[in-house]
């Protein structure tokens, strides 16, 4: 009986005891840095996001959501900027309406003719086993119609949608 | 050998069954809580309120004065945070605590949309998303527990309220369950 009462505060005092760097990053110290990122303005962050796909940029800006269902998305915004930011850690909340600079790897999603075909056929799917209403499906299918649309538009094969995957975040004042 | 694996299946059970007793309060809350998700927010409850102010809240250099002052009538100063423009003519102003306000700034409609912290559910769900890696250790201890748990209750009790009995019926409708849900 003694034992397990021994053995179990022993347990809590060396877990309680462990600290992790991430989430010391996540609380706005800054951790030691060898690499020199490069640093953008993030309205400018669709222009030239392309040049940085894999590569680790910094930007400024105003952290406007945290998704509630788990947490690990961000949307960092500015007057001309939505950037989708994502995790494997969970974003603190208390960021929310913040000014944060951030650091995060340029990731890109390719939207063309196989994506669309895809997206339309995942749309057709879920409608006919339910997942998907009417209204859920028409929306569906109008989206994939303006990324049809827009690639016609611009003359080009592929759209890119470009976000950032976290690395780490310094909070501004 | 059984008599003695009984006892030990006892003592286990109770004394670690003390010890998690708020840790398993913890997840039992959250994981209501975060099962229905899609039906409410689990962490914050929503307050919102309409208004309309003749304040100019237009973009200009000087407009964070103007804000100052439509929170002085709506709300309180102090609980400025940041604002932006996520269009031309809409202005969102974020406050302390999450909160924030959304304006139109043409004709000055807006919507405050206060959030306040379900108190229980928002810390139970802040531990249940592993916030940080002790926590994770401390939760992986806390499963290790709940095998054992599940493991010392076929031994605690003998006869035919034991795992022979009574207790082996409900052991084996706890199975079914989960596995005909996996069928169905």
């Amino acid at each position: 009986m003694r034992e397990i009462i021994i053995a179990m505060i022993l347990i809590a005092t060396i877990i309680s005891c462990k600290t992790d760097k991430k989430e010391v990053e996540k609380a706005g110290i800054p951790t030691a840095k060898t690499t020199e990122v490069t640093s953008i303005n993030i309205d400018d962050f669709d222009l030239k996001a392309g040049d940085f796909v894999n590569q680790e940029i910094a930007l400024t800006g105003i952290v406007d959501h945290v998704c509630k269902h788990g947490g690990k998305k961000l949307l960092l915004v500015s007057d001309g900027a939505k950037i989708h930011v994502t995790s494997e850690e969970r974003f603190d909340d208390k960021l929310i309406g913040s000014e944060i600079t951030l650091s995060g790897i340029v990731k890109e999603e390719r939207i063309d003719e196989a994506y669309c075909l895809k997206m339309e056929n995942d749309n057709i799917k879920n409608h006919s086993e339910g997942k998907y209403n009417n209204d859920d499906f028409k929306k569906k299918k109008k989206h994939i119609e303006e990324y049809r649309d827009e690639m016609k538009q611009k003359n080009v094969d592929h759209l890119s949608n470009y976000s950032l995957q976290y690395v780490s975040h310094n909070e501004t004042k | 050998m059984l008599k003695k694996i009984r006892k030990w299946s006892r003592i286990l059970h109770r004394d670690f069954g003390f010890f998690f007793i708020g840790t398993t309060l913890t997840y039992a809350i959250s994981g209501i809580a975060l099962n229905h998700m899609s039906d409410w927010n689990p962490n914050y409850s929503i307050e919102t309120h309409n208004f309309t102010s003749t304040i100019s809240l237009k973009k200009t250099t000087f407009v964070k004065n103007n804000i100052l002052q439509l929170l002085d009538e709506i709300d309180d100063r102090n609980n400025y945070k940041k604002h932006y423009y996520p269009k031309p003519d809409q202005l969102k102003i974020f406050l302390a605590g999450g909160s924030s306000i959304i304006i139109n700034t043409t004709n000055g409609k807006g919507m405050a949309e206060y959030l306040k912290k379900r108190p229980l559910f928002y810390q139970s769900n802040y531990l249940h998303y592993n916030p940080t890696r002790a926590w994770t250790w401390f939760s992986d201890a806390f499963a290790i527990a709940l095998i054992m748990f599940a493991l010392s209750s076929l031994f605690m009790i003998k006869g035919k309220k034991g795992i022979l009995g009574r207790g082996g019926i409900y052991a084996l409708l706890g199975i079914i369950i989960p596995i005909l849900f996996l069928i169905i």
